[in-house]
């Protein structure tokens, strides 16, 4: 007798390879949160003067020293806890008495932007160099690869304090001030030029295995262009590390930013920076701790949560390797 | 003393910033709050003690020793020193900044020196001399006469010939660092004194008598060029001092100076430390102002002042009796050491002779209204609490220092009642001269305290309607950069000291106007014939008190009248030390901790 069958078979759906790593992110919890968290920052920073024109203070005004009663004789808070009140949400800095809520919310707008544009010009520099060196070998590969090693020697900290005052005394007539455009301009300069070796070396390792694998080899005996063999048959099999590898390099440079600005080569007073409340919270914390937990907690935040986005865009794309 | 950098802040390492951020931010959750109470007013910093400080010139009882007994002082012991930098120099001809300044009164001794009471105030006695000499021939000529029983550190006697070595070898070129009075009072000017002795005594060559003089072992006479009437404060820098010509190893000698005071060189290790042992050969019979009182001075180099200022506040171990020459308080700490109040007795707070100010350059800003309307512009408070606040100086009125002798506290720009500046009656000074929106070219030495003052600067002046270009300028360039007479900016931060508390030391460097050249410090280009002559008259003045309100006369007139910079503030020291010490007073003179009365209870 014939048994009635209970079930229709489930219709079968075809799904590329990034619908898959989409499903499978979207289940990562600890991915979304992170997610949602550099969006967050990202948010803060666009809208920066939304919301400091919201909460109706600015960012360099001086309001310690232009009001009696805020700081007191050593130019510290007067408030207890760094000056934090109704007004002043995030406290006072010591000694200019500006608002700490609206410096740190600028100062990440300033550190973003300029870290995110040389990520961004590192990405597209890296893709290229290491696909072409990989793909195309020989000689080209190695005078490429030199090349790299020549600037992977070059120390990044020390060029940039050497290299900023010729660029700055080239562009700029010694009566006038130096414009924050050309500081912002030549930081992602300087941070990019010495910035994206790194990807460049691990895309040229990936593309060295993946250009004698068959199915290259079958698009080379077709005829393919090198052209449509980088762009359609190698690159979708990178986006993995140029993914996994460009969120970590954000918050390393955000990091590096903050650095040149902490050591006094970066942005300068009046822009407010990130990396700067850190320098002034390491000088004021014996007196006034509570300057740098903001900045701080957000640094922490952020660079943990762009760590953790990294690592579930990662096994997400390759889930052999989930933890 | 030569420019001053108090200030200047090492640059910070970098470290990486994401760590150490978390690192403090973990810290702040358990101890939360920042600088709180009512602003301290009750333990604030001591009192404004900006009279005109007491000095004079000792009389030759003044001058005989032993000096004075410190109460409850006991014999023995060790005192530790930590200093920010390394020495760079022993040898007294090259010595002139305030940390070498004062460790020099510990091994070495000169004809005159400061003779400090306990009320702080000042005389100048003859040291190895047996008073502050005699002068003849309208001040051209000044003698002086040693004392008896005056030894080296090997036990043979100090005599007129050994100071002449000491002046001769001030001839020779390689001794380019320490003040040069005396040598150029004797052959001349600028470095031409250099000529009359081009290789100082080394090949046997001398001064001839008719400049410097040594009739005997125990006379030495000066015939100055000019008359002048502060000789015994020339003759109390440390390079006018015995050297025996056997141990002067020239260059060598900065790493083994052959001692003549109550301590010697025990041990030396160039950058890291050096030991001052007891000088067995001193007599105390002989010297009105120094004691041994300490076995010996361990000196170490390289302690920033956050952590000096951390370890006198801990107060443990051998940290009780420790103390700094120099070190100041870190700026940062001032609360936390005034509100712990077992500071109180070790602690001091006194205005130093050193001022800072924004000078005007005046090849470029020709106009005096438009000078008048910055200085009424400067936010002299604000500058000052960028550089630490109320124990890092004083609001200053007028150019010279409270330090100096004859100073009047008049204040021409009204800096006293509106420490933030007066941008309304700049703004019409400006109006009036038609240069409202002038635009000045702001220079800053590039560190972090710094660039808040520009903020501060630029922020007032756009208030009183100037347009600012700030030009940040690379620090260790800063000093050779406004030093330049032909430079390209308007308004620059500079500081002065005088080498001794008498203007002359002040306005003729600063303000005369046949003084100006690269690397020297007339940095606002003054040069009014008038003043000129004025300073020549009162050089002239034999007695340094009646000259000394002439001097504060001029400089008034330079400041209401010429306008070529304005002060800034008075800097103040505040010193901190470990509570093991005792007999530790504040040298007015150099501006730093007197170490020659310290004992270890």
């Amino acid at each position: 007798m014939p048994i009635p069958s209970q079930t229709q078979p489930r219709e079968l759906v075809g799904r590329s390879p990034g619908q898959l790593m989409w499903r499978r992110f979207k289940r990562d919890r600890a991915g979304v949160v992170s997610a949602y968290v550099v969006a967050f920052f990202f948010l803060v920073a666009l809208a920066a003067p939304l919301i400091s024109a919201a909460y109706g203070k600015s960012p360099t005004a001086t309001y310690g020293l232009d009001e009696g009663g805020l700081l007191n004789e050593f130019g510290y808070p007067v408030a207890p806890n760094g000056g934090i009140s109704g007004r002043f949400w995030f406290g006072l800095e010591p000694t200019m008495g500006r608002d700490v809520l609206t410096q740190l919310v600028y100062g990440i707008r300033t550190s973003l932007l300029i870290a995110a544009a040389a990520t961004v010009l590192c990405v597209l520099t890296g893709v290229l160099v290491g696909v072409t060196a990989g793909y195309l070998g020989g000689r080209t590969d190695y005078f490429l690869g030199r090349f790299i090693d020549l600037l992977l020697a070059f120390p990044a900290q020390l060029s940039f304090i050497a290299f900023t005052p010729v660029v700055y005394s080239l562009f700029v007539s010694p009566e006038k001030q130096t414009p924050t455009y050309l500081r912002v301009i030549t930081l992602i300069l300087v941070l990019w030029a010495l910035g994206w070796m790194g990807l460049a070396r691990l895309l040229r390792g990936q593309v060295l295995s993946l250009r004698e694998r068959e199915f290259v080899e079958a698009a080379r005996v077709t005829g393919a262009s090198p052209w449509r063999i980088i762009t359609k048959e190698l690159l979708p099999n990178l986006w993995t590390p140029i993914l996994v590898q460009s969120t970590l390099m954000l918050p390393t440079l955000v990091t590096a930013e903050a650095g040149l600005s902490f050591i006094g080569v970066g942005i300068i007073e009046p822009t407010p920076d990130w990396g700067r409340m850190f320098a002034a919270g390491a000088a004021y914390y014996e007196s006034d701790i509570t300057y740098i937990f903001f900045p701080g907690l957000a640094m922490i935040i952020f660079v943990v949560a762009f760590n953790l986005l990294g690592d579930s865009v990662r096994d997400a794309f390759d889930p052999r390797t989930k933890r | 003393m030569s420019p001053t950098s108090r200030f200047r802040k090492d640059r910070a390492r970098l470290t990486t910033v994401a760590l150490a951020a978390g690192a403090v931010v973990l810290s702040a959750c358990s101890s939360g709050g920042g600088g709180g109470g009512d602003g301290g007013k009750s333990q604030g910093p001591g009192e404004d003690k900006t009279t005109s400080a007491n000095y004079s010139i000792g009389t030759k009882a003044d001058s005989t020793g032993p000096a004075p007994e410190v109460p409850g002082a006991k014999k023995g012991g060790t005192v530790g020193v930590l200093q920010r930098d390394a020495f760079n120099h022993l040898d007294p001809g090259q010595i002139y900044y305030i940390d070498v300044l004062t460790n020099q009164l510990l091994y070495n001794r000169t004809l005159t020196s400061y003779k400090i009471d306990d009320k702080g105030r000042v005389k100048v006695v003859g040291d190895l001399a047996t008073d502050a000499g005699t002068a003849s021939d309208g001040g051209k000529t000044w003698t002086f006469t040693l004392k008896d029983g005056l030894k080296f550190e090997d036990g043979s006697p100090i005599t007129a010939k050994d100071v002449r070595w000491g002046i001769e070898r001030l001839y020779a070129s390689y001794q380019s660092d320490g003040p040069l009075y005396i040598p150029q009072w004797l052959s001349g000017d600028g470095n031409d004194f250099r000529k009359a002795l081009p290789d100082g005594p080394y090949d046997g060559k001398h001064l001839p008598p008719s400049v410097l003089d040594t009739p005997d072992d125990k006379t030495i006479v000066f015939h100055f060029r000019q008359p002048h009437a502060d000789a015994p404060f020339a003759t109390a820098m440390p390079n006018v001092a015995p050297v025996k010509a056997e141990k002067d190893t020239k260059q060598k000698y900065d790493n083994a100076p052959f001692s003549s005071g109550p301590y010697k060189v025990g041990d030396y290790k160039v950058g890291k430390s050096l030991t001052l042992v007891r000088n067995e050969h001193w007599d105390a019979k002989t010297d009105p102002i120094r004691h041994q009182y300490a076995d010996k001075f361990d000196i170490s180099f390289g302690h920033q002042y956050a952590d000096s200022t951390r370890r006198f506040l801990a107060d443990q171990g051998s940290d009780k009796n420790t103390l700094s020459f120099s070190n100041a308080v870190a700026p940062e700490m001032t609360e936390k050491v005034l509100n712990q109040p077992d500071t109180k007795a070790r602690r001091l707070l006194e205005v130093q002779p050193y001022v800072d100010y924004i000078s005007f350059n005046t090849d470029r800003l020709k106009d005096v209204r438009v000078r008048k309307a910055l200085a009424l512009a400067m936010p002299n408070g604000q500058i000052l609490q960028q550089n630490g606040g109320a124990t890092a100086g004083v609001i200053a009125t007028n150019f010279l220092s409270p330090a100096m002798d004859g100073y009047r506290p008049s204040d021409p720009f009204g800096k006293k009642a509106k420490p933030a500046g007066d941008p309304e009656k700049a703004k019409e000074l400006l109006k009036e001269a038609g240069k409202l929106g002038q635009e000045i070219v702001y220079a800053y030495a590039n560190t972090d305290v710094q660039q808040k003052v520009s903020v501060v600067v630029t922020q007032a002046l756009e208030r009183a309607g100037f347009k600012v270009q700030k030009k940040e300028v690379d620090s260790n360039t800063w000093r050779t950069a406004i030093a330049d007479v032909k430079n390209k900016f308007d308004i620059y931060r500079t500081s002065w000291g005088a080498d001794w508390p008498v203007s002359s030391t002040v306005v003729p460097p600063l303000y005369d106007g046949r003084q100006i050249a690269d690397g020297a410090q007339n940095y606002g280009h003054l040069d009014n014939p008038e003043v000129n002559a004025d300073i020549d008259r009162i050089t002239a003045i034999p007695d340094v008190k009646r000259a000394a309100p002439e001097w504060q006369k001029l400089a008034d007139r330079i400041l209401t009248d010429d306008v070529p910079g304005v002060p800034v503030f008075y800097n103040r020291q505040f010193s901190l030390w470990g509570s093991g010490l005792g007999g530790i007073k504040y040298h007015p003179v150099y501006g730093s901790v007197d170490p020659t009365g310290v004992y270890v209870k």
